[in-house]
This record gives structure tokens, sequence and C-alpha cells, in this order.
């Protein structure tokens, strides 16, 4: 088992109020598996990710990522999950604006370490050139076309070899065309084995999905494992 | 991610954002120039002083005098004492190991004459030590030996400015002139002494050491059997190998000195601790320097750590982004003050040039002496490269503390 959470919860402390964005979700993720999460803005389903994704804690609950429990890692170690075993893709592409491809795709390993300045921009020209921007790879994020961009998120979001890759509404800021090839992209991607995790609100993303779980106010409403 | 990765990502910022970088550093700019500006006024003005003792004969000389004392209330022994005298100018030269010249000084106020001119000049009885221990090189002849002493000899040698007096252009060497009406041969012309402050006070402009060169000299032995009443010295200056055996010296000479007089009455007083109270009291105003340039950089230093708040503010979506992707805490805290180190680095080398601009322009203008060394540029950059750092740590530990959470979502 990849994922395995148990009974998360998180309540939001909001000073006058607290705001439960999460309710108790219990899930499993196998190796191998491509998940969308779908549920409405306010759902919860966003938490969820951010959880999932190391990024936050959850209130209470637990949550074993790869048989480590990450509700009991330190900030430190944290990022160091962040860094080695998820891959995040956002909507709006999150790319450095002042580096060019390379060097943004090549960031996930200077901050992994060890691994020397020339070895990195040859991985990353590596999955750049995978991912079909081999001519763009100096040119900075604002030079290039919504498209470009994602695709030079997902090389970032690979370069280290996650266990997961996590893609939040990643076409939300595509038009349909070029939001499909990116879809065909983590198609392509869930075929040679990699676990995806696809957060997303439009029913056309989730169809590229195996398993799509439906969260609804903090809960998980629906789960059509196969 | 390591410093030198800080140090990289630190120059693109400054690069990507010049005029903010510019803006920022004025501060440190300004302050680093006045330290460098303080630091070579205050080693200017002590190398001027140093120089200045340097010509009086430098700092290995002890100046012994009597010491004032009441002649009422004078004790028996003070009463019974002989004061200094050219004996004791022997004694201190025959016993004491550490001394390397003495000479007796005995001064009068006295007529001469040269042809149908004369004048009232400062005549100085003393021996062949005297212009070495005052760095009072000859323009012409010879100075007094130790036979003009054994045998009382009357020759004479001259100030350079008396000797302008007496003979104008005229070769004075091998003339006879009359002290008090007795002849004295001039064997010897003395070279001028000059020594110009530089910088606005009583005595810029003029040659400090004038005074040395209106005096004549001739034999203390002379001077004793020919115009005095006994051989009363008015003091005496004696040397030792270096600045350090001067203390040793001190000690001897008032050894020999106690022995002789029965009491000490009389001043041993060394040069180098005349600078040193000098230095002391030049201190004071080192602290007002160091003041205004700690004014400036502090300042330099709040203006610093507030842009860099702001461009926190700023580039929070940034932080959020390094931390998705595993920028620990520390990694952020280390980019954020490599990056306000290097600001300020760079600030500091504008604040060298300019400094060492405005050091040039003070010693121009002002006439003010100055003096550079590496030192000082070492550390006027250090102020700097410290500035950054301690005007840093506050906005790198609020960019590293930020939740990646909130950081992502930050529009």
């Amino acid at each position: 088992m990849l994922i395995e959470t148990e009974d998360l919860t998180k309540v939001y402390d909001l000073g006058t109020a607290r705001v439960p964005a999460l309710r108790g979700v219990t899930l499993f993720i196998e190796r191998g598996e491509y998940v969308a999460i779908m549920g409405p803005s306010g759902s919860g389903k966003s938490t969820l990710m951010h959880i999932l994704g190391c990024l936050d804690t959850p209130t209470s609950g637990r949550y074993f990522l790869g048989g480590n429990e990450v509700s009991a890692l330190s900030g430190r170690e944290l990022a160091r999950a962040r860094n080695r075993q998820i891959g995040f893709v956002f909507q709006n592409f999150n790319l450095l604006p002042r580096f060019d491809l390379i060097a943004n795709v090549a960031l996930p390993l200077v901050y992994r370490g060890s691994v020397s300045r020339p070895e990195r921009a040859r991985r990353a020209r590596a999955l750049l050139d995978r991912l079909g921007l081999s001519h763009r790879l100096r040119h900075r994020p604002n030079e290039l076309s919504g498209g470009e961009r994602q695709r030079a998120a997902i090389a970032r979001a690979l370069v280290n070899d996650p266990s997961i890759l996590l893609a939040d509404e990643p076409t939300g800021n595509l038009d349909s065309k070029t939001g499909h090839e990116i879809m065909t992209i983590l198609d392509g991607l869930h075929a040679e084995g990699r676990t995806i995790v696809v957060v997303t609100h439009d029913s056309n993303v989730a169809s590229h999905a195996r398993r799509v779980v439906r969260i609804e106010d903090g809960t998980i409403a629906g789960d059509d494992a196969p | 991610m390591n410093i030198a990765e800080g140090l990289a990502a630190g120059l693109r910022d400054m690069s990507s954002h010049k005029g903010r970088a510019a803006i920022t550093v004025v501060g440190v700019v300004l302050g680093v120039a006045s330290v460098v500006t303080v630091l070579a006024l205050m080693r200017g003005g002590e190398e001027q002083t140093i120089a200045f003792w340097d010509e009086l004969g430098g700092l290995r000389e002890l100046r012994i005098t009597n010491k004032r004392v009441d002649q009422l209330l004078m004790s028996a022994a003070e009463k019974a004492s002989e004061r200094l005298t050219y004996r004791d100018a022997r004694a201190i030269r025959e016993e004491c190991p550490g001394v390397v010249t003495v000479d007796p000084e005995i001064t009068r106020w006295l007529t001469v004459s040269y042809g149908d001119l004369a004048y009232e000049m400062k005549v100085m009885g003393t021996n062949g030590h005297y212009p070495y221990a005052d760095h009072m090189p000859l323009a012409q002849g010879r100075f007094l030996t130790d036979k003009d002493l054994e045998t009382h000899a009357n020759v004479v040698v001259l100030g350079s400015a008396y000797a302008e007096d007496l003979f104008e252009r005229e070769d004075a060497i091998g003339k006879r002139i009359l002290i008090e009406g007795v002849p004295f041969d001039v064997v010897g012309v003395m070279a001028r002494k000059v020594f110009y402050f530089k910088g606005s006070g009583p005595v810029s402009g003029r040659n400090a050491l004038e005074w040395l060169n209106r005096s004549l000299y001739v034999p203390i032995t002379t001077m004793i059997k020919r115009f005095t009443v006994d051989d009363d010295l008015d003091g005496l200056e004696i040397s030792a190998k270096s600045v350090a055996l001067v203390p040793s010296l001190a000690e001897e000479a008032r050894t020999v000195l106690r022995r002789r007089h029965g009491v000490e009455d009389f001043n041993i007083d060394a040069k180098s601790e005349r600078m040193r109270r000098r230095n002391e009291e030049s201190a004071f105003f080192g602290i007002i320097f160091w003041a205004i340039a700690f004014v400036s950089l502090f300042v330099g230093g709040v203006v610093i750590a507030n842009i860099m708040l702001a461009s926190i503010t700023e580039r929070v979506r940034e932080i959020g982004i390094r931390k998705a992707i595993g920028a620990s805490e520390r990694d952020i805290f280390l980019q954020f003050l490599v990056e306000a180190v290097v600001i300020t680095a760079s600030g500091g080398v504008i604040g060298l040039v300019l400094g060492l601009g405005s050091v040039g322009l003070i010693e121009a203008l002002l006439d003010v002496p100055t003096a550079l060394a590496p030192g000082i540029l070492l550390v006027a950059f250090l102020c700097a490269v410290g500035v950054g750092f301690v005007f840093g740590l506050f906005p790198a530990l609020r960019a590293a503390r930020l939740s990646p959470v909130e950081a992502l979502r930050y529009e």
C-alpha cells in the first residue's frame, strides 16, 4: 500500500470559529494506481491534497506514505518527503519566473543535495527532451505557452523520480486541446507504472483516471474503486 | 542547498532587481565609506604625530629636567642637592649601561656679533651627541667633537636661520664671530629643520621646528668656563637603543641621579610616554567618528531589513513553490540570509570605492593627513557583511517560517 490514511480530520481555527475541512477520511491507494479526487470547491479536496502532498498536517488521524507515518514527521522530514516522494503539478504551473526551464526543472535536485551541477543539468535536459521542450531549455516561463509551461512543470515533478505524481487541476488554466495533451502525458506516465493522483472538479479530466474518489463536505461520498 | 548555490541565487536575485538593490544598499555604501574615511583620518593623524616625534629625535629619547620646587617649602635634602649638573651627565654616560647618547644642555641668550651686525641669540652649550640624538643633520663643516670639549675650544656651529642672519649667502665656515666679545671660529652650519602639520589649527602652515634653526652651538665646557657661574644644566636628553628599552634606561638614570642628589628633584620624561597620552586624548575623537559610522551602518541595516521584509511579501509565492518541491526551513532561511549578505557585501565594495574617493578628496581639498592600510579596507568590508548578516536574520526567519500551503495560495 502506497498511501494509507486513517480517519483524517482537519479543522481550521479561525479564532472566532472552528471550521472543519476534513471530517474523517480513510483512503487507500496502491502503487501504480491512477486516481481522480473529485468534488466541488469547498468540499475539502484541496485540504486532502495538501495533506497527501505533505504540505500540511492533519488535526487528527494518521497518514502513512510508503509505510512511514507522515503525521509524525518533523518539518524538516516533511520537506524531505515532499522532495523525494511527491511530484507536484499545479493549476497555475508555479514555475519560478526568473529561472530558465533547466534551472526550474533542476531545482528539486538542488534541495535533494549530493547531485552535482552538471548532473542536475543533464537530468533536467533529458526530462525536458522527453516532454518535447528541447528547443526551450534556456527560455523563461513567461516566454512559453501554457501547455509548454505545464509540461515543464511535469518535468520538474518527475526529476526526483517520486512515488506519487500529485496534480491539482492540471488543466484548469489551459484550453481544452492543450488540456487534453497534458492528460495524454499523464496517461502515458501511468502506463509506465507511475502512481498518479489528480484533484479536479472536471469530469473530463476525471474520466482519464481508473478510479474516482468523490469528496463532499469533508468526507468520502463515493469511491468507485475497480 | 549549500552556500555557493545560495550565493548564486542571491546574485541572480539582485541582478534582476537592480533598482531595488541599489536603494537597499545606499545606507551600507555610506556607512562603509564613512568607516574607511574615519579610519584613514585617524591613522593619518597618528602617523603624522609619529613622524613629528621622529623628527625631534624619535621615541627612544628621555628628557631629564629639574623638578620645580617652591623655595619656601624645600626640604633639607632638596636644599642640599646641586640640581642637574654637567657632572650628572658624565655620570650617566659612565654608569648607565643602557644609554646610547647623553646630551647635556645649557642655553643662554648672549650678544653675538659679526662685522657691523650684533644680535641677541640663543646659544646652547652641548656636546657631540646632540645632532645624532635630535636628528639634526649638518649642512656644512662639522659638529662639536669630544676634543673641542676637552680643550674648551672656542668653536661654534650655527643653526640655519642664524647662519642666514649673520652671513646671508656668504660662506660661514672659517669665519670668526664674537660671543659676548669672545672670538669663536665657525666650524659648521646645521641643515634647516622643517616639519609642516597638515590641516587646520594654530601650527598649520608654519614650520613647527623653526625654533631648532634659531640656535648656536658651542662646547658645553666652553660655555661653563666663559658664560656661566657653575655647571648647572637646563636639562639633558639621553637615548636608549630602542623604544622597548626606554623604561629600563629611565630606571637606570633615576638610580644614578637619586644617589647623586640624595632626593628625587628631577623629572624623567619619555617622549613615547607623552605620545601614548596624546593618543589616549585623540581616542575620544575616534569614538565620535565611530559613532557616526555606526549610526550610518545601523540605519543602512534597518533599511535593508525593511526592504527585505517587503521583498518577502512580494516573493511569498516563490517561497511556497520552493517549499513544495522540497526546500526546508533551513534552505529558505539560508537563501534569504545569503541574499542579504550578498547585497550588503556588494554595497560594501561600492562603499570602499566611495571611501577611497572621499579620502583622496579630503586629503586634496582640506590638506588633512590620511593613511590607508589593507586592514582598514578589510574592517570596513566586514562591517558591511556584518550588517547584512545581522539585519538579514529576522527577514530570513520570517521567510523560512511561512506555511507552504498559505504561501502557495497567496496571490
